[in-house]
Order: C-alpha cells, then structure tokens, then sequence
C-alpha cells in the first residue's frame, strides 16, 4: 500500500484516464503487446481523426455542441465503462472533439485572426519539447510528483464545475475568465498544470512497453494523450485570447 | 509571417515527436527507485485462517526446547 493515504483512495494520476488500474496478468504473445510505436502511430491516427473533425468543425460551426457533447460522453465511456475497447471508442472520440474544436477555433478566429495556428503550434511544441525532456530525464516523474498533479487537476476542475454550475444563476468567479493580471496569471498556471500532465502520459506509455501490457492499451495511451492535448490546446486559446484581448 | 512560423513549429514539433516518441528513455529515466508504479494500486492483501482469525504480525513468539519441558 502506498504510504500517500490520497493515492490509494482516489487513484494515481492528474488525468482521469489513468485513475484505473491495469496490470499484465493474463498470457499474451509477443504481437499482442504494448509497444512504443503501436502507441505513437496509433496517437497519430487519432491526431489525424481530430484534424480531420476539425476540418468539418471549422466550416460547419453549428456541430461545435454535439460534437463537444458527444465527445465527452464519449471520453466518459472509454475511462470508466470499458477501457478494454478503447480501440473503438477511442478514435470517434478524437473525431467528435476535433469537431468541436474546430468549432470553437472559427469563433477564436472571428475575434483574433491568426490565434488558431498559434495555439496549434504552441501545443505540439510544448509536447515535442516535454517529450524530450522526459526521454532524456531532465524531467522525472515520481509519486510525489502524481500527487501534486493529480490534486492540481482536481482543483481546476472543481473550481470550473462550480464557474459552470453559478452561471446558470447569472453569477460565476469572475477572476478566471477576467483578462487582468490575475486572469491571465490562473491561466499561465492552468496550462503548467495541463502541461505536466503530458509528462505522465509519457511514463505511463512507456511504462506499458516496458512491462508489456496487452495491445489495447496502446490505443488507451494515444487516447489519453489526447484528453490531455486537447484540454492543452483549449487552455492555450484561451490564454491567447486573454492576452490578446488586453 | 506569424501564421507560417508557427505552421513551421507545429510540423516540426508532430515530426520530432513521431521520431523521438518511438525510441525508449534515457536509463537515467528507467532505472530509478523512485518511478511511478503504475499497476500496484491494490486493496492490501488481509490473509485469514482458516478460521476466520487474522494473523497478527510481531505477536508470536518462538517455542523452544525449554519451553516445552
């Protein structure tokens, strides 16, 4: 039992996708596991399927909502119903939240043109550059380290789910939204935060190759690569868009 | 201007990843005692008797020869 009373009750990682236990019990031939470039071409696929949601997101805006609806349900259910067929739900998941990013990109851009690429561009640098730094072990993932992530990203997402529950009384917590300084301060660290949790998708990927997890996991480490740059993305444009607005 | 260098930085960024991701970490990065253990999240192990009694731990006591007689 670990000695953090924390981790064992509510899970191991910032990232929801991760709060579930997986273990290599079972027998599986060497072509049935995990490895580093099943995992890698499979987040391409879905990088592919995302842009490619995109793409129908940008020219038709009105899908913005279903496919935001559709794709968290859809996120729901590969973390919590059946991690197994990740390979199924996975890929309509990064279609759908391509959708909706495309949308919500088109409406970044009416009011700040040339915003997209630069969220776009920024993401997979920030993902290129950890994804250094973790290989090379400038950055070392340790259970403290999960800890401190998993409790930040509890608190962000407490902390939007009461934002989003006040609005519908017509209040809200101005300061998150605001672009003053302290706006754009929680922003600066809600990214760090989204950003850090790369890092653990990184260990857990490779940790899997190591100890040869079966082959669907593969495809749930690209999918929760993606929650995570997709939550990256989202808090980039809206950083941009903050400063922007100044 | 500001478009294409950040066009420029996201393909270099998706090729470095696509390259860097398939090589394995550094041993720096592998071989350490602190890593993250991520498949040990388990119920500790509580073993029983037969009977229904818990072991307990630290309480037994050794019988020797002397002890017998």
């Amino acid at each position: 039992m670990s000695k953090h009373s924390a981790l064992n009750t509510f899970g191991r990682s910032g990232n929801p996708a991760f709060t579930r236990n997986f273990d290599n019990t079972g027998t599986f031939s060497q072509s049935e596991r995990m490895t580093l470039d099943g995992a890698v071409n499979k987040t391409a696929i879905l990088l592919g399927l995302c842009f490619a949601g995109a793409f129908v997101g940008w020219n038709v805006p009105a899908l913005t909502l279903p496919g935001l609806i559709i794709g968290t349900i859809l996120a729901f259910v590969t973390i919590f119903r059946n991690p197994t067929k990740a390979g199924s739900t996975a890929p309509f998941y990064a279609a759908f939240e391509g959708m909706a990013l495309g949308g919500i990109t088109v409406y970044a851009e009416m009011q700040y043109p040339g915003i997209g690429i630069q969220a776009i561009g920024l993401t997979f640098g920030i993902l290129a550059s950890l994804l250094f730094c973790y290989k090379s072990g400038i950055i070392k993932p340790t259970e403290n380290f999960r800890l401190m992530l998993f409790s930040a990203t509890m608190g962000i997402m407490l902390l939007y789910l009461v934002s989003f529950i006040m609005s519908f009384f017509g209040s809200g917590i101005g300061f998150i939204h605001s672009n003053g300084l302290f706006g754009i301060g929680f922003s600066i660290f809600v990214v760090g935060i989204a950003a850090l949790n790369l890092v653990l998708d990184f260990d857990f990927i490779e940790d899997g190759a190591e100890k040869g997890l079966p082959q669907y996991m593969e495809w749930y480490g690209a999918f929760s690569l993606m929650v995570t740059l997709v939550w990256l993305y989202i808090e980039i444009l809206r950083l941009l868009m903050k400063l922007r607005s100044r | 201007m500001n478009s294409i260098l950040f066009g420029i930085l996201a393909i270099v960024s998706l090729f470095i990843f696509m390259n860097l991701g398939k090589i394995k970490a550094s041993k720096k990065q592998m071989n350490r005692d602190d890593r993250i253990k991520w498949n040990s999240r388990r119920k500790p192990n509580i073993h029983e008797n037969r009977d229904g009694s818990k072991i307990i731990e630290g309480s037994a006591e050794e019988i020797s020869d002397k002890t017998k007689h």
